[in-house]
């Protein structure tokens, strides 16, 4: 592991980047003239790159891990989609607390973006792709809208690309914002110029999304992957990564209290430990005392259990947390865990699309209930009610996981960090009020009305 | 079709429904506040969750669409819990205003709160306000209180889908989201009403019911719009002899679940009554008189004008009159007395429009502004057309004896001056009225009648379907029915007796007016649906008809299964 060499960030640091000439001089477009070039002779069709990213063992980097090259099977077949087109949609809407990895390749690489995007597309059958970005990235979106139009003007997009008989469009569509929008049902409502509201699966949005038409949404990190793996190779892209499932190279998002903290290439499955290092250690040589290890929906893990965790998709779900978008929070000794969940909770509660009772009222309530502990107005039954509360907001409870997202922290902390909950509620100005035991009122209420439903 | 089974009972569905539908059809009320089976499935309010056998996570049933051989358990400890915790939420932040709030008594949510709900309420939190949101007008008829809303948006998606013009979206997300007009917008359509009525809770209130009465304090009468052709099924809502308001009643066949703001807000128009008895009119001295003194001096006008000439009678019926009174007009007229001239005339326009999925084209569309046209010619009025007797005297190359208007405001021409001094060239001008206007004061005998929430009978609607309206109050004292006068009218020529009601004169006709001919009074298809407990849910008529005999339904399933294993 050692000898990695970068692979995703390996352009970033040079000068003028974003430049095609730079780009093409480093050996950009090679893949894609190559599968052009391939697709008259019948050396290169869809289905052989599609193979090449399944064989590869790319699972997708925008946070649930599912492998790109099954959700590309997904599509539909022409015969049974019939006229209508596919889309391919990369979600550049990064939005994610503590997840920055995206924007620093939009903003430094934007070719490898458009040349995973083109094989994809090539891949997928698709005439017009999207690039939906986050309405704060002004900067990216210009960085990727310029780019596009070198790559026009060289003839790599457009009608009949390079003499090969293909069509490809892509555009750059800016969100305003929304944190929900990085879902992608709710990318595709949005982009269609409606409010970001994630839709009820299924169906799912590979048979009818955007416009009603087979739509595939990637991930920024993920297409870049792709152009990688068509560069190089499936064997050369699985040698990389802890094992068989969890594969290549992978950006980690490193913030908090550490000493360098950035954005990290490494081999997938590197051990956290080993990222700590590679991070120049904690800040002032505190110790860890505990880490979001996937982005703020990530459940929290404490530094002990931490340390070993090789940060994987499934190394970290087998420490009961997720890698998400790999966006890696680091909290020494010194953090307030309860001013930390408030704060996230704070988060969620302006983030909730608004859709769905349970998060709509929810996520507010659990802010309203820390935000309360944490001014010193808690009271001692407040804390397992938090509890109680998040867990009925998730598990199916809503149209969309944020609601899972927004609990997750706090149902991690609390069992974790209960002691600074309780000691912020101990030291209330407003003891007393014991609250009918909530959860005996619970069962209670389900046999009344259960005996009371038919009656 | 599917066989679904839910709590243990297995009903057959259509393969489309959702698990929601088959709960329901199964006799399992699964709460929902979103749902609506005319609105498109958001599945938003997460009330409606159930358990699924082979899912592993709850679901909304609304969400989901039924299979063959799935099996539901509505009411599991699961389910349960989740829609303890929808109702939770949902009231962590709605306001405990329900003594003051229009809505309570058919309200959702404080029906599902009762049902489905926590007895005790575990937030301390201060509840959510919406200044400048809340006890607002966003249109002619709607005030919107966002504090009660549970953003389930029907109405939204009544707007967009039904009355296809959209004024209400949502603004701003998350707790702060409010269901509001588009910037610079009214609710303004010709269906706001019915916006009001798909809302769940009080968020939603027409300014016309507003604080007027509470809502378990009425009486539903079944009766028929008589706003336009289109005859859209109403409930008339009324107590101690007022009328409160409209509500549409559920026809499949003719208004769905809608009704127009037209129709809807004509309801307390219906209360007045500015005539408490007939008035005589003598070289222009006006008097109060009694019923035998008015109806004998008609008689004797009539019979006067009627030895000189048949044709210099004529008496114009109208299209808002029932198919039982045209009838007792044309049968006494033109049988009896031997008058021929017995025509009607309907206003043309404005168009109404209710959206109706089983019609071709979606919509119902109403031209006439009276309700019963069709009856009336049927009854043997003749339509007033070029070169009848109506138009004669309009052009002025006719000038009848005696003309007898059975309906005041058979026209909205009756306050058009030109228009009635044509008519008043008649020697002797009798007038059926309740509302003052011109005509009723040109009148030479003024018969004071009800208004439709005072009597019963039959329309015949744009589609050509008998459709019965019954009595909500009882006239006051003295005013009388238009077919009673009729009959009282009838007996002094010896033809009718004054004890027939409006069901025997059905009976009496149906043999031979077209279109009556093997009906029944009191047949659901005259009759209509029974009106609902509350607007929000009109849709449960529909299960209350299904679930009338729950062992029948029962015991149809279960012959259909055990039919499906031979």
């Amino acid at each position: 592991m050692s000898d990695f060499q970068p692979v995703l960030s390996a352009r970033l640091g040079k000068k003028n980047s974003c430049a095609l000439a730079t780009y093409v001089a480093d050996g950009g477009y090679a893949s894609w003239k190559k599968v052009l070039a391939g697709s008259k002779t019948g050396e290169w069709t869809p289905a052989k790159v599609t193979d090449l990213v399944k064989a590869s063992g790319l699972r997708g980097r925008g946070g649930a891990g599912f492998p790109t090259g099954m959700k590309w099977t997904f599509v539909p077949s022409r015969e049974k989609r019939g006229e209508k087109p596919v889309y391919l949609l990369c979600n550049a809407d990064e939005s994610e607390p503590g997840t920055f990895k995206d924007r620093i390749l939009i903003e430094k690489d934007p070719h490898q973006i458009l040349e995973g995007m083109m094989l994809a597309s090539f891949a997928l059958d698709v005439k017009h792709a999207y690039i939906y970005i986050r309405g704060e990235m002004v900067h990216g979106a210009e960085t990727l809208n310029a780019a596009i139009d070198e790559a026009y003007a060289a003839g790599l997009l457009g009608t009949n690309v390079l003499g090969s008989g293909l069509d490809l469009d892509i555009t750059v569509h800016r969100g305003a914002g929304a944190y929900i929008c990085g879902e992608e049902t709710a990318l595709i409502e949005s982009l269609e110029g409606k409010r970001g509201h994630p839709r009820i699966k299924p169906p799912f949005p590979a048979v009818s999304g955007v416009w009603d038409a087979p739509t595939v949404v990637n991930n920024v990190e993920t297409l870049c992957c792709v152009k990688h793996i068509l560069d190089r190779g499936a064997d050369w892209f699985k040698g990389i990564g802890r094992n068989e499932r969890n594969t290549g190279p992978k950006l980690y998002c490193v913030s908090g209290h550490v000493e360098k903290p950035g954005v990290y290439e490494a081999p997938m499955g590197i051990p956290f430990r080993d990222l700590l290092a590679m991070c120049g250690g904690m800040k002032g040589g505190r110790k860890v005392k505990a880490v979001i290890p996937g982005g703020s929906s990530a459940p929290m893990l404490t530094g002990d259990e931490m340390m070993d965790v090789p940060l994987d998709f499934d190394g970290v779900a087998a420490a009961k947390s997720m890698l998400g978008s790999a966006a890696i929070i680091v909290m020494d000794e010194t953090t307030d865990i309860p001013k930390a969940v408030t704060n996230i909770a704070k988060f969620y509660a302006h983030e909730s699309c608004g859709q769905c009772t349970p998060c709509r009222e929810g996520t507010p309530w659990l802010h309203k209930m820390l935000k309360r502990i944490v001014n010193g107005q808690g009271k001692k039954a407040d804390v397992e009610m938090l509890l109680q509360v998040a867990g009925q907001m998730g598990n199916g409870m809503t149209i969309c996981v944020f609601a899972d997202a927004a609990i997750a922290p706090v149902l991690s902390a609390i069992p974790k960090f209960r002691e600074e909950f309780e000691a912020y509620v101990s030291k209330s100005a407003t003891p007393g009020f014991d609250q009918p035991a909530a959860a005996g009122i619970t069962s209670k209420v389900a046999e009344r009305t259960a005996e009371g439903m038919h009656s | 079709m599917a066989k679904v089974t839910v709590d243990g009972r297995t009903v057959e569905v259509p393969g489309t429904a959702n698990v929601l539908e088959a709960c329901r059809a199964a006799g399992v009320d699964v709460p929902h506040f979103c749902y609506h089976p005319r609105l498109s499935i958001v599945g938003q309010c997460r009330m409606c969750m159930v358990e699924i056998e082979g899912v592993p996570k709850i679901q909304a049933s609304c969400t989901v669409p039924v299979r063959d051989g799935m099996v539901v358990l509505a009411s599991s400890e699961k389910a349960l819990a989740a829609r303890n915790a929808t109702m939770e939420f949902l009231l962590i932040n709605h306001p405990l205003d329900c003594p003051i709030c229009d809505q309570a008594g058919e309200c959702k949510l404080q029906d599902n709160a009762v049902a489905a709900g926590l007895p005790v309420s575990r937030t301390v939190e201060p509840r959510r306000q919406f200044p400048g949101y809340d006890r607002t007008s966003i249109g002619p008829h709607v005030i919107a209180d966002m504090t009660r809303c549970i953003q389930c948006t029907r109405c939204i998606r009544f707007c967009s889908e039904i009355a296809g013009t959209g004024e209400l979206t949502f603004i701003e997300r998350g707790g702060h989201t409010i269901v509001w007009t588009h910037e610079g917008k009214e609710l303004d359509n010709a269906w706001s009403g019915c916006a009001a009525d798909v809302c769940p809770v009080g968020a939603l209130t027409t300014k016309e019911f507003r604080f007027r009465k509470r809502v378990w304090w009425l009486d539903k009468a079944k009766s028929v719009c008589d706003g336009c052709e289109i005859g859209c099924n109403i409930s008339i809502e009324h107590r101690d002899r007022a009328v409160y308001r409209f509500l549409p009643r559920v026809n499949l066949a003719v208004n769905d679940f809608w009704m127009c703001d037209h129709g809807r807000f004509r309801a307390e128009e219906l209360n007045g009554n500015d005539f408490t008895r007939p008035v005589l009119r003598k070289a222009g001295t006006a008097r109060e008189t009694h019923w035998g003194e008015a109806l004998d001096a008609v008689k004797a006008a009539v019979d006067a004008a009627v030895a000189k000439d048949p044709a210099s009678v004529l008496v114009l019926g109208s299209a808002r009159l029932s198919t039982e009174e045209s009838w007792l007009l044309a049968q006494l007229f033109k049988g009896t007395v031997g008058a021929p001239q017995v025509e009607f005339h309907a206003d043309l326009g404005p168009e109404r429009r209710i959206k109706n999925p089983s019609v071709p084209g979606g919509w119902l569309v109403g031209k006439e502004a009276a309700p019963n046209s069709r009856g009336a010619e049927a009854a043997g009025v003749a339509r007033a057309g070029k070169g009848s007797a109506l138009a004669r005297l309009l052009d002025g190359s006719y000038t009848p004896e005696v003309l007898y208007i059975a309906d005041a405001e058979f026209t909205s021409r009756a306050s058009d001056p030109a228009f009635i001094l044509a008519l008043c060239r008649a020697k002797t001008l009798v007038v059926h009225g309740r509302r003052t206007n011109l005509l009723t004061d040109a009148a030479d005998v003024l018969l004071p009648v009800a208004s439709l929430a005072g009597k019963e009978g039959t329309f015949v609607n744009v589609l050509g379907l008998v459709q019965r309206f019954q009595l909500a109050i009882v006239p006051p004292p003295i005013v009388r029915t238009d077919l009673e006068v009729l009959l009282h009218l009838g007996k002094r020529w010896g033809v009718f007796d004054t004890q027939w009601t409006a069901k025997s004169v059905f009976e009496l006709m149906k043999g031979t007016v077209p279109g009556y001919a093997g009906l029944g009074w009191d047949s659901a298809a005259v009759a209509g649906n029974e009106p609902t407990v509350s607007p929000t849910s009109a849709y449960d008529v529909l299960l209350e008809r299904r679930l009338s005999n729950p062992a029948e339904i029962l015991a149809a399933a279960v012959a259909e299964v055990a039919g499906g294993e031979k």
